[in-house]
């Protein structure tokens, strides 16, 4: 066992580094004040492929996997300027389409998301159905051969930014009527498509939207993969987007620890720094180590679902998603006790970082829904839900 | 055109640097190694270079093994290949011993210009590109801000404490450059994972016709006899503003002569 990275996925993590130094907190803020968006740092971190590393090579991509997606995504938020986008566009549904789309639909989405001059995002939470996917309600009708999208999304992050959306709907199965699973890629400027900005507390450039599909006529090709492959399909996607949830969250904790430790070494209060107390020294340390667990696990998870495995790669996952959320949560707390007052001033920037690490807990699955998972799968515990 | 870019893996500057206790020379087993930072300018400049001209770029390292590390992440920014010359000899060699060394090895390669950094952060001798261009028999242009090519002339602004001065020599030539030349690039993950592919050729101290008595610290010209850790700061004067802290502020700038 080598639980040292490849040489490669070192010297891309370097990479990034780089480019995130070079926008960084400062450009961030500024975006996020001005209410614009994070073009010019997303322009080029898809020029250089760093956006697509886990896309096939024939399409565009750099023929890596989740696991070098996800050391780009930690790295641009280690520098403070993470890309939630990151988290939809190549990764769900970068990795639905390489796996399930026809050679039609991966020669005309898979490059422009690789390159990033094409963003696509998704959509699966309904005001009824978050935690609980199996009352989805977006329904897709066959009318000829085209289809015709009817549905409400809520969340969807990213939707002013992005040319589709890649939308968790059912179809109505003609034989049993029964509702299952289908997935359609949707042009957000489709006629019958409409969408309305969520306030949120979370102060980030990337947005939360209400999504309204009141009969978007779609043709036969926006369905992606098989109608009946169903589920399968859909994990083919969700297992990275935990995967990258946790990178997201493993990128913001690491920023505010370096904070923090930067401030204890420096700040001094009774003749000492402030990091010479136990106090402030221990759960530092506590922090670092917590963050180490959940980003092995993370590279775990990321390895298991790149080597193929997708049964194994949903706990993996999850585990990640878990540990890195519960982890980050932790750190960004504690970088803003460490900082005293100045932990909630805008200066210091770690106040800030509350309410977007908070959101890791809660999306893409909810750390009751992990457990639940866990309990029941990995336990063998009666089903609770 | 064809051009060789000379890459030296150094200590941080970043960090706390030291000498070893036993021979003086740099203590490179405790310090984080990273290629010194105004090669990646040299490295970007001969890659502009080649886009704009066609051609090839070489990167030429002298160094220990473990200057593998650095050799992949400059193939990473795109040269096309790269010649390590490696040989324990050649430990606490000096600047002197280091060009013949280059020199030897750059007389094996084929190459219109030799571009480099203007210094190394590690010694910052500033000499090699004189050195070299001595031993080799070409015109040396150092320093530069700016490089243009235009068939064999090559032209650099050369830049100095007040301005800049324009020199001009024909290639074969050696061109130093200052990190204002131009912005490294950023390796993309295509060359990243090409970089391990491309071919890197050793030589060792037999190949290049040098031999171990001319080299390495026994035979250095010059010797590091004491060295010394930096002196810790002093701390600064505290002026307590009561009425005439303005005062005292030019009073105290005055008297240590900056104002
Ligand atoms: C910043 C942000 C960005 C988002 N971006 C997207 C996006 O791009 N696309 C998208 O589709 N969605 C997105 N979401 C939605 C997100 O995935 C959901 O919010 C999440 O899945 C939780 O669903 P919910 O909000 O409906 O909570 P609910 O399902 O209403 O849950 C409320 C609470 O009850 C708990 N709970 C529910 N059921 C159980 C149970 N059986 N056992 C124990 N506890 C339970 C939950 O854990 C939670 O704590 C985003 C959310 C946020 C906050």
């Amino acid at each position: 066992m080598d639980f040292r990275e490849s040489e490669e996925r070192q010297a891309l993590r370097e990479a990034v580094a780089a480019l995130g130094a070079k926008y960084g907190v400062p450009y961030m803020r500024e975006k996020t004040r001005a209410g614009e968006k994070t073009h010019e740092l997303w322009a080029e971190a898809g020029q250089l492929g760093y956006l697509g590393v886990n896309i096939p090579t024939e399409h565009g991509g750099g023929g890596g996997g989740i696991g070098d997606l996800a050391a780009v995504c930690e790295e641009l938020g280690a520098a403070g300027c993470p890309l939630l986008l990151m988290v939809v566009s190549p990764a769900i549904c970068g990795s639905i389409i390489s796996r399930y789309g026809t050679d039609d639909q991966r020669k005309r989405w898979l490059p422009p998301i690789a390159d990033g001059s094409y963003t696509m995002v998704f959509a699966i939470t309904e005001p009824d159905a978050g935690s609980n996917a199996h009352l989805i309600a977006t329904t897709g009708r066959r009318d000829g051969s085209d289809w015709v999208l009817r549905g409400q999304k809520v969340f969807i992050s990213g939707v002013d930014e992005a040319q589709s959306v890649l939308v968790v709907a059912r179809t109505e199965d003609a034989r049993t009527g029964k509702l299952k699973p289908a997935l359609y890629v949707v042009p957000t400027d489709a006629p019958g498509v409409t969408y309305q900005q969520i306030e949120m507390e979370i102060a980030s450039p990337e947005k939360q939207f209400q999504l309204f599909f009141d009969d978007v006529r779609l043709p036969a090709d926006a369905l992606v993969g098989d109608e009946d492959a169903g589920l399968l399909q859909l994990f083919a996607g969700l297992n990275p987007e935990r995967i990258m949830a946790a990178a997201f969250a493993l990128g913001i904790a690491r920023l505010a620890l370096d904070k923090a430790v930067d401030y204890a070494k420096t700040r001094t209060v009774f003749k000492q720094p402030i990091g010479a107390h136990q106090a402030i020294a221990h759960p530092l340390a506590q922090c670092k180590i917590e963050l180490e667990q959940a980003k092995l696990m993370t590279q775990k998870a990321a390895w298991v679902y790149d080597s193929g495995d997708d049964m194994a790669a949903g706990e993996a996952a999850n585990m990640a998603k878990y540990a890195a959320g519960e982890a980050a949560v932790r750190i960004v707390d504690q970088a803003v006790q460490t900082h005293g007052g100045n932990g909630l001033t805008a200066e210091y920037g770690v106040g800030g970082l509350l309410a977007a690490v908070r959101a890791t807990r809660i999306a893409p699955v909810s750390r009751e829904m992990i457990l639940n998972f866990v309990a029941m799968h990995t336990l063998g515990l009666p089903k609770s839900y | 055109m064809k051009i060789v870019v000379l890459v030296k893996q150094v200590p941080d500057s970043g960090e706390e640097r030291t000498l070893r206790a036993d021979d003086k020379t740099v203590d490179r087993d405790a310090a984080t190694k990273r290629m010194n930072e105004l090669d990646e300018h040299a490295i970007e400049e001969a890659l502009k270079l080649a886009e704009a001209n066609g051609g090839e770029v070489t990167l030429l390292t002298m160094g220990p093994g473990d200057a593998t590390d650095t050799i992949r992440k400059a193939l990473s920014m795109g040269p096309d290949k790269a010649v390590h010359v490696s040989d324990d000899a050649l430990h606490g060699s000096c600047a002197i011993a280091t060009s013949k060394v280059l020199a030897a090895a750059l007389g094996k390669l084929e190459w219109d210009l030799v571009l480099c950094g203007a210094e190394s952060t590690d010694g910052g001798v500033q000499a090699l590109p004189h050195m070299l261009a001595e031993r080799l028999g070409v015109g040396a242009v150092t320093g530069a801000r700016k490089v243009t090519v235009e068939g064999a002339t090559v032209t650099v602004e050369r830049q100095t404490d007040e301005g800049y001065e324009v020199l001009q020599t024909e290639g074969p030539a050696i061109v130093s450059v200052w990190d204002t030349i131009n912005e490294p690039r950023y390796p993309s993950f295509k060359l990243i994972m090409a970089a391990k592919k491309k071919p890197v050729e050793s030589f060792a101290l037999a190949d290049l016709g040098v031999s171990a008595d001319e080299v390495g610290l026994a035979n250095a010209t010059s010797q590091v006899l004491e060295f010394a850790p930096k002196p810790p700061r002093q701390a600064g004067v505290k002026i307590t503003d009561e009425g005439e802290g303005g005062a005292k502020l030019v009073e105290y700038l005055a008297s240590e002569k900056f104002v």
